[in-house]
C-alpha cells in the first residue's frame, strides 16, 4: 500500500516535468588539489535562484530553461569559481574547486565562502563540521575528538568526563544514530569513553541531525551522527601523520590506477603502559587502543564508481593479569554509485557492522563474549525533478544477530558452568521518500515519509509470564519483582516472534522573510528497534543491546520544532534560535533494584515508561575574519515517568516525573580561534553547564553493623555545575610553498584553571573510623599536552 | 559471579583513584523511620534458643551522635506452622531479647512489632544451609598475587536454587558482606574467597599471618537476597557512575496501618555455619 503511494508520487511528478522544454546539467564538484569529493557545495546559476547541493558522494543536478548561464560553485572555506555554461542539451561536467588557506591570502578574503548558515533549506537543527574546524578545537590530552567537538553545540552535550557517547536534546545515547560510511557504530568512544574512535586523518566531514533527520535515516530517534571517511588523495601520494602523548597516528594516500581511483589507509595507536605506568599498583598492567581505516574507490566510468571503506578498532585492558578486557568496533562498506541521468543519480550499498566485547576474569576462571553485528542492503536514489523538485526515496533492509552473552569456564577446575543468554535475531526494513519543494522562491517545504518494519525473529524460546506480566508489583512490601514463568514457547527460524511497523512523516519547511534571514518549522517523527541496556548512569563497554519484541516496545518520538536564523554584517555573523519539544515513547527504565548484567529475562527487569523534553537554543557565529567561533546556549529540561502498567502499582519513583540523566537546565559553550600571524593560531573553548541529575542520601540507618545509606528519589538532586576553560596554540614553522614535508606543533591546556568537576559524587562509610563522608571524583585536572602533525 | 564482573569494570575505577577527594555536600534529610534489624539465625548443631532483635531510627547521614536505639516497643514471633509465640523482652537499649526461640527448618515464622501506635508485621521461612567443608589460605586464589587470601568452601545442592550470605569478621574492622546465588555454578563446590587491598602506609590492612577471622555461611530465602544484595552493592558503590542508580530499599517490614511508613531492616530466619581462622 505504502510502495503504491511512493510510486504514485513519483510518477505524478515525472509527468509534470515533461511538460517542459528544460536541459540539465550534473556532474561532481571535487577539490583540486587532492580530488577529495565535496559534501555540501553549492553550485547555481547566478541571477537566478536555481541551484543544488551536492550530495553525500558529490553529486549535483541543475535544470534549467535553455539559455546561458554563469554556473558558480561555493564551498565553506574555499574559493568560488565561475564558470560560463550554454544549455542547450542535457550534458555533464565536472568542477574543481581550491581551498582557500592554500592560495595568496589577498585573493581569498574576497573570495572565501565563509561558513554561513544555510537560511533557504527547510533543514533544521542540523550542523556540519569539516574535519579541519574540529581539529581547531583545543583538545584534552591532545587528542582531538569528534565527539567532544560535538558537545560544544547547543543542545549537545554529555554525562561528564570519562563517559561514553553524547546525548543530543535530552535523549540518552543509545537513541544517537551514529554512522561511519554508512555503518552503525555501536560504541562510540576509546578507554571508557575518554577518546573517541574517529581518527582525524580520515575523516572527511560530519554532519549532526538534532532531531529534523531526513527521511532516509531511521532506527533511532534522537539524532543522526553521520561521519563520513575521506575518499583519499586521487592526484597525488601523501603521508600525514601526528605524534602526541597519548598515541600516534599515520595515514597513507594515493592515486590508484591512474586517475581512475584512489585510497585512503589510517592507523592510530595508543602508547600502550603510558598511562598506567606511574601508578605502581598497575605497573604490570595492560591498558591501550588503536584503530585502522581504509578507503579506496575507483572510477568504472562517467556513471559508474565504487567505493570500499572499513574501519577496525579495538580497546585492550590487562590489569593484574587477571582481568583482560578486550572490545571494539569493526566495519566494511562496499558502494556502487550509478548515474542513470542527468537526472537520476543512485547508490547501492552492502554494509557490515559488528561490535565485541570479551571480559575474562582468571581469578575464578571465567570467560564472558558478546557481541551485536548486522547486514545492511541499502538502495538510495536522488531525482533531481527540476529547478523546484529534488525527489529523494529508497529502501533498506538490515538484519542483525545479537549474542548478549556467552559464559565459558576458562580451565576444568573452574568453577563456573556453561552457559549461552539466548541468541537474538531481528529483521529491520525501510522504504522512504522525501521530496523538497520550493513552491515560491520564497517559501521551500520538505515532505517524507518513511516505512519502517522491524521482525523478531525465531531461533530461541521465549518466556510466558503467569497473567502475561513480566515484571510484578509485590503491594505488600511495595517493590517489583520479577514475575513468575509458567511456560516457554520455541521459535523456529522461520518464524517471526513479534512484527512491528510504523510510519514515520518528516516534515519541513522553511521562508525567507529577505536576503539575510528566515523562520523555519519542522515535525519528525522516529522510531527506535533496539534498546542499549544501561542502569547506570554512565554507558560502559560491557552493555549490550536488545531488540524490541513481546515485551519490549519500539520507541516512538514525535519532534516539533521551530527556528529562526539570521546572517548579518556581511555573513560575518550568523544567528541561530531553535526551539523543540520532544516526547518518547516506550522509553524502558529499570525498577529499583534491577540486575541486568547476565540476565536473560531483561523484561523482568524493566517498565515501559515515556520521556519528554523541551528547550530553546541559541547560537552566534562569527564566520569569517581573523577571529571565528561561536557561542551556543541552551535552556531545557528533559523528563521521564515509567507507571506500572500492566505489571500493576505506581511505577518507578512512585509514578512520578523525574530528571533524566540527561537533564541540564543551562548549557553554555563558546570556541574560538584566532589567527594572530602566518605562524600561530589560538584557540579557546568554555564550557558551564548544570550539574548531571543524581541521587544522594536522605538518611542513614544501622544493619549488620555497617551505616546503611537510604537514598531519595530518582535523580531528584544535582552535581555540582560543571565548567572548565581550554586553550591552544597552533605553531607551523617557515614552511615553504615547495617543501613537501610540512609540520606543525600544536600546544594545549585542557581545563586551564584546574577546575575540580566531579565527575561523581560517591557516599562511603568512611572504613578507619566509621563516619560517612562524601566523596568527589574528577578525572582531568589541568592538563598540558603537545602534539606534533605532519604532512608530506 | 555478576558481582564479579561487575568489579571487572570497576577496576577500571582503580585508574581514577587517584583523582578523588573528600568533599562536602548538603543532603536533604528525611524524617526519621523505624529500623528493625531482626535477625533470628540458627547456628548449625545448636538449639538457637537465644536470640535479639535490634530496634533503632535512622538519621541524617552524616549524623553520628544521635541515639537512634528505640524503647517501649512490642517485639513478638509467631511460629506460623505450630503457632508456639515468642515474646521479645525490651532491654531499654534498642535490644529485644529472648532465650526461648525454638528454631526449626523450612518452618513460617511471623514478626510483629508495635512502635507509637503502628503496628509492622513481616514474615519469613527458615532456610537451611550447606556447612563449610575447609577453610584455606593462599596467594594466588584473589585478585592480589602479592597479599594472603582466605576461601571457604562447600557444596551447592544440584536440585534447587539456593541464596548465600556471607559475613567476614575480624577484630578492628568493619564487617565484609556478600550475597550471591548459584546461577552459573549450580551443583558445584563453591569457594568464597576474602582478600584486603594492599596499602603501603598501613602494613596491617592486609591479611597477615597471626590475623584471625571469622567466615559465617547463612542459607537465605530469595527475597532476602534481593534485599541483602542491593544493600551490599548500594553500600560498596555509593552511588559510583559505574552502579545501577541508588534505590530505596525496602525490606520486608511492612506497615499494616501506614503503607507509607513501613520500616528499614529486615526479618530474616536463617541457618547459619561459622569458622574461624587464623592466618599462617
Amino acid at each position: 500500500m505504502t510502495k503504491n503511494i511512493l510510486i504514485g508520487t513519483l510518477l505524478l511528478f515525472c509527468t509534470q516535468i515533461l511538460a517542459q522544454e528544460k536541459y540539465s546539467i550534473s556532474g561532481y564538484v571535487k577539490d583540486q588539489v587532492n580530488g577529495e569529493t565535496v559534501l555540501g557545495a553549492t553550485v547555481y546559476l547566478k541571477g537566478t535562484t536555481i541551484g543544488s547541493i551536492t550530495n553525500e558522494y558529490g553529486f549535483f543536478s541543475i535544470t534549467a530553461p535553455k539559455g546561458t548561464y554563469e554556473l558558480t560553485v561555493s564551498y565553506v572555506g574555499y574559493q568560488e569559481v565561475t564558470n560560463t555554461i550554454t544549455l542547450d542539451a542535457n550534458q555533464s561536467m565536472n568542477f574543481e574547486i581550491t581551498e582557500a588557506s592554500t592560495t595568496l591570502k589577498e585573493v581569498l578574503i574576497v573570495a572565501e565562502k565563509p561558513e554561513r548558515t544555510n537560511i533557504k533549506s527547510p533543514q533544521m537543527g542540523v550542523f556540519k563540521l569539516k574535519a579541519a574546524t574540529i581539529k581547531k578545537m583545543p583538545a584534552v590530552l591532545g587528542e582531538v575528538d569528534l565527539i567532544k567537538s560535538i558537545q560544544m553545540l547547543p543542545g549537545v552535550t554529555n554525562n561528564g568526563e570519562g563517559t561514553a557517547g553524547f546525548n543530543v536534546r535530552g535523549g540518552a545515547a543509545d537513541q544517537n544514530l551514529v554512522l561511519l560510511d554508512e555503518a552503525i557504530i555501536y560504541n562510540t568512544s576509546h578507554f571508557f569513553g575518554f577518546f573517541s574512535v574517529f581518527n582525524q586523518d580520515a575523516i572527511k566531514d560530519i554532519k549532526l541531525y538534532k532531531g529534523d533527520m531526513p527521511a532516509n535515516f531511521g532506527g533511532r530517534v534522537s539524532s543522526v551522527l553521520d561521519v563520513r571517511q575521506k575518499d583519499g588523495n586521487s592526484k597525488n601520494f601523501g603521508l600525514t601523520g601526528g605524534l602526541g602523548i597519548i598515541s600516534s597516528r599515520a595515514a597513507a594516500e594515493g592515486p590508484l590506477f591512474g586517475d581512475k581511483g584512489s585510497f585512503l589507509v589510517a592507523g592510530r595507536a595508543s602508547y600502550a603502559h603510558l598511562l598506567t605506568k606511574g601508578i605502581k599498583d598497575l605497573k604490570d598492567d595492560k591498558v591501550s587502543f588503536y584503530d585502522l581505516n581504509l578507503k579506496t574507490n575507483y572510477e568504472i566510468n562517467k556513471d559508474n564508481r565504487v567505493y570500499l571503506s572499513g574501519y577496525f578498532g579495538r580497546d585492550i585492558f590487562n590489569i593484574n593479569k587477571i582481568v583482560k578486557n578486550n572490545y571494539g568496533n569493526a566495519s566494511g562498506n562496499l558502494r556502487w554509485n550509478h548515474v542513470f541521468n542527468d537526472k537520476l543519480f543512485s547508490n547501492l550499498s552492502l554494509i557490515y557492522s559488528k561490535y565485541d566485547y570479551q571480559l575474562i576474569l582468571e581469578f575464578i576462571k571465567l570467560d564472558w563474549n558478546a557481541d551485536i553485528k548486522n547486514y545492511n542492503l541499502k538502495y538510495d536514489l536522488g531525482y533531481y525533478a527540476n529547478e523546484n523538485l529534488k525527489i529523494d526515496f529508497g529502501v533498506n533492509g538490515i538484519l542483525y544477530r545479537l549474542n548478549p552473552g556467552e559464559v565459558r569456564p576458562t580451565a576444568d577446575n573452574s568453577a563456573i558452568n556453561y552457559l549461552k543468554l539466548d541468541q537474538k535475531r531481528a529483521f529491520e526494513g525501510g522504504a522512504y521518500a522525501s521530496v523538497e519543494h520550493k513552491l515560491t522562491p520564497k517559501l521551500t517545504a520538505r515532505y517524507g515519509m518513511r516505512y519502517s518494519t522491524f521482525s523478531r525473529l525465531g531461533g530461541q524460546n521465549m518466556v510466558n509470564y503467569v497473567n502475561d506480566q513480566p515484571v510484578v508489583y509485590n503491594s505488600e512490601l511495595g517493590i517489583y519483582e520479577e514475575g513468575i514463568a509458567e511456560s516457554e514457547t520455541t521459535f523456529k527460524k522461520g518464524e517471526t516472534i513479534k512484527n512491528f511497523g510504523n510510519l514515520e512523516p518528516r516534515f519541513g519547511i522553511s521562508y525567507q522573510l529577505n536576503e539575510s534571514s528566515s523562520v523555519k518549522a519542522s515535525y519528525t517523527r522516529a522510531s527506535q528497534y533496539l534498546h542499549l541496556l544501561s542502569n547506570t548512569s554512565s554507558v560502559t563497554p560491557l552493555d549490550v543491546w536488545a531488540p524490541s519484541g513481546k515485551y519490549i516496545k519500539p520507541q516512538l518520538s514525535n519532534q516539533y520544532a521551530v527556528g529562526y536564523y539570521k546572517n548579518f554584517k556581511d555573513d560575518t555573523y550568523s544567528i541561530e534560535v531553535e526551539s523543540y519539544y520532544k516526547t518518547v515513547d516506550n522509553r524502558i527504565d529499570y525498577v529499583d533494584g534491577s540486575d541486568i548484567i547476565g540476565t536473560n529475562t531483561i523484561e523482568t527487569e524493566i517498565l515501559n515508561g515515556e520521556a519528554r523534553a523541551y528547550g530553546l537554543e541559541f547560537l552566534l557565529r562569527k564566520n569569517k575574519g581573523k577571529f571565528t567561533g561561536w557561542l551556543a546556549y541552551t535552556i531545557s529540561k528533559s523528563e521521564q515517568r515509567s507507571l506500572g502498567g500492566n505489571a500493576g502499582g505506581p511505577g518507578i519513583n512512585d509514578g512520578k516525573w523525574y530528571n533524566t540523566p540527561y537533564d541540564r537546565t543551562h548549557d553554555f559553550s563558546a570556541t574560538g580561534a584566532y589567527k594572530l600571524t602566518d605562524k600561530w593560531n589560538l584557540s579557546a573553548n568554555l564550557v558551564f553547564q548544570t550539574g548531571r541529575p543524581v541521587t544522594y542520601p536522605n538518611g542513614q540507618y544501622e544493619y549488620e553493623g555497617l551505616s546503611i545509606a537510604s537514598y531519595s528519589d530518582r535523580n531528584a538532586d544535582r552535581l555540582p555545575a560543571y565548567h572548565r576553560l581550554d586553550i591552544s596554540a597552533t605553531y607551523k614553522p617557515n614552511n615553504k610553498p615547495n617543501k613537501r614535508w610540512k609540520g606543525e606543533w600544536v600546544f594545549g591546556i585542557y581545563n586551564v584553571y584546574n577546575r575540580r568537576n566531579a565527575a561523581s559524587i560517591s557516599f562511603n562509610q568512611n572504613m578507619d573510623n566509621g563516619q560517612n563522608e562524601a566523596t568527589r571524583t574528577a578525572i582531568f585536572g589541568i592538563i598540558p599536552s603537545i602534539t606534533y602533525n605532519f604532512k608530506f | 559471579m555478576k558481582l564479579y564482573i561487575k568489579l571487572a569494570i570497576l577496576t577500571f575505577g582503580i585508574l581514577l583513584s587517584s583523582c578523588e577527594d573528600p568533599i562536602s555536600v548538603d543532603l536533604n534529610d528525611a524524617p526519621p523511620r523505624l529500623v528493625i534489624e531482626a535477625s533470628l539465625d540458627l547456628q548449625k548443631g545448636t538449639q538457637g534458643n537465644d536470640q535479639t532483635i535490634q530496634l533503632s531510627l535512622s538519621s541524617p547521614f552524616f549524623d553520628n551522635d544521635t541515639d537512634t536505639a528505640v524503647t517501649g516497643a512490642s517485639v513478638v514471633v509467631t511460629n506460623t506452622d505450630t503457632n508456639e509465640v515468642f515474646s521479645f523482652a525490651d532491654q531499654n537499649d534498642g535490644r529485644y531479647t529472648t532465650s526461648v526461640f525454638n528454631p526449626i527448618i523450612n518452618n513460617n515464622y511471623e514478626l510483629e512489632v508495635i512502635y507509637n501506635g503502628e503496628v509492622y508485621m513481616a514474615s519469613e521461612k527458615l532456610m537451611s544451609v550447606s556447612e563449610i567443608k575447609r577453610v584455606e589460605q593462599s596467594f594466588e586464589g584473589g585478585f592480589d598475587e602479592e597479599v594472603l587470601d582466605v576461601s571457604i568452601f562447600f557444596d551447592d545442592p544440584e536440585d534447587e536454587e539456593n541464596y548465600y550470605f556471607v559475613r567476614l569478621d575480624e577484630e578492628d574492622n568493619f564487617p565484609t558482606l556478600e550475597a550471591f546465588k548459584d546461577e552459573f555454578i549450580n551443583g558445584n563446590e563453591i569457594d568464597v574467597f576474602f582478600e584486603n587491598d594492599e596499602d603501603e602506609d598501613d602494613p596491617n590492612a592486609e591479611f597477615n599471618p597471626g590475623d584471625t577471622v571469622d567466615i559465617t555461611l547463612y542459607g537465605i530465602s530469595k527475597q532476602y537476597y534481593n534485599y541483602l544484595y542491593l544493600l551490599i552493592e548500594q553500600y560498596d558503590s555509593g552511588g559510583d557512575p559505574f552502579s545501577p542508580t541508588p534505590a530505596r530499599i525496602k525490606g520486608n517490614c511492612i506497615n499494616v496501618n501506614n503503607s507509607d511508613n513501613y520500616a528499614f531492616g529486615y526479618f530474616r530466619v536463617t541457618e547459619f555455619d561459622t569458622v574461624s581462622y587464623t592466618f599462617e
